[in-house]
């Protein structure tokens, strides 16, 4: 435990995490699912909290539900690089 | 018993207590009892290892080691030597708990019965059809995710994933709501799925199961029987890949959120 990411040198510790983003598009969809019922749950806490329901239990709900989203969003588009290097091939062309 | 009530005694605990403080004893006992398994067949092999010509079980464990060791160096980013150790148990662990499955609905519970002398006594012998397994193992992971964001990324570094993410430092109250959701779904994420896959593949021995028990009456069983022992099979050899998949998945995703918790970018 001693050793961390922090003896890595800077190139190596902020690389993308390739394996790792793969195996977590195993559960995107449980992701998107679990986004958007921990939006209720921190709503229904902060409604609690505040005596406002249902004010942040909606509000909340709403955003997990993009965070929900945004989370798929970001684990897909990795799937599709090459679209994004024949784009870019097509600018240099046009 | 109705088929209702079949099905609705064998997804019940074992529990004594109440409210907040109910205890589920057969899931407690049924995960201690696999837990010291693998206490007991590790301190045994440990025991024996030899490394001159290995027999078979030890040979089968470390190709079990291998392959946890080959998935923590390509999912976790960092040098934790934690990391394989938990990583390792989660994955027996998980897998021993979720094969207490494949054992026939009734037999166990059967017995139980029999040695109780209650004929409603319950008995849910897989603990992860039980919630509170899977999210008491998916909050002791989110525990350690915590510790190692705090210990790697610094007390600020922290607080800054809070203020600052997803939206910039226009959006610091949303920001900080958003980050406090997307840290609750991880440990639910792992729970539930785990108890979702499992509470339904019980589900669909349970059944089966009543294919060939209150369904079928007299010549009927000729018909009924048969195809109860297809179906068991085909779902018994789909399930014995289910309860893999869960297990790897549980460790695999344990593997990466303490890997992005060691990773100072996230």
């Amino acid at each position: 435990m001693s050793e961390s990411n922090k003896t890595k040198p800077d190139a190596e510790r902020t690389k993308p995490p390739g394996a790792a983003a793969n195996y977590l598009l195993i559960s995107a969809g449980s992701i998107f699912t679990s986004m958007l019922i921990a939006g209720f749950i921190v709503g229904y806490m902060l409604d609690q909290l505040f005596d406002t329901t249902p004010l942040f239990f909606l509000s909340c709900a709403v955003l997990g539900f993009i965070g929900g989203i945004q989370k798929v969003h970001q684990l897909t588009k990795r799937l599709d690089p090459p679209l994004k290097e024949k784009e870019s091939e097509d600018d240099q062309k046009s | 018993m109705g088929t209702v009530e079949y099905i609705q005694h064998h997804l019940t605990n074992n529990s004594i207590g109440e409210g907040f403080w109910t205890l589920n004893i057969d899931t407690i006992v049924v995960s201690l009892i696999l837990g010291a398994l693998i206490v007991f067949v590790s301190a045994r092999l440990g025991r024996q290892l030899s490394t001159g010509e290995p027999g078979g079980f030890q040979n089968f464990v470390e190709s079990i080691l291998d392959f946890v060791a080959t998935n923590v160096r390509d999912a976790f980013p960092g040098h934790n030597p934690i990391i394989a150790p938990l990583a390792l148990t989660i994955f027996i662990w998980v897998w021993l708990m979720n094969f207490m499955d494949m054992i026939p609905v009734d037999l166990f519970p059967y017995l139980f019965q029999l040695i109780t002398g209650d004929s409603h006594a319950f008995l849910k012998i897989v603990p992860t059809t039980d919630l509170n397994t899977t999210l008491a193992m998916a909050l002791t992971v989110f525990v350690l995710i915590i510790f190692y964001s705090i210990k790697i990324k610094g007390v600020w570094g922290f607080t800054k994933m809070f203020l600052f993410h997803p939206f910039g430092k226009f959006f610091i109250p949303v920001n900080i709501v958003m980050t406090f959701i997307e840290e609750i779904s991880k440990p639910l994420s792992l729970a539930l799925r785990l108890f979702g896959n499992m509470f339904a593949g019980e589900l669909v021995f349970l059944l089966i199961a009543l294919i060939g028990g209150t369904l079928a009456v007299g010549a009927a069983a000729l018909f009924w029987a048969p195809l109860q022992i297809i179906l068991d099979l085909g779902w018994l050899i789909f399930h014995l890949l289910v309860i893999t998949l869960q297990a790897f998945i549980f460790m695999v995703l344990t593997i990466v959120y303490l890997g992005m918790a060691h990773d100072e970018s996230h």
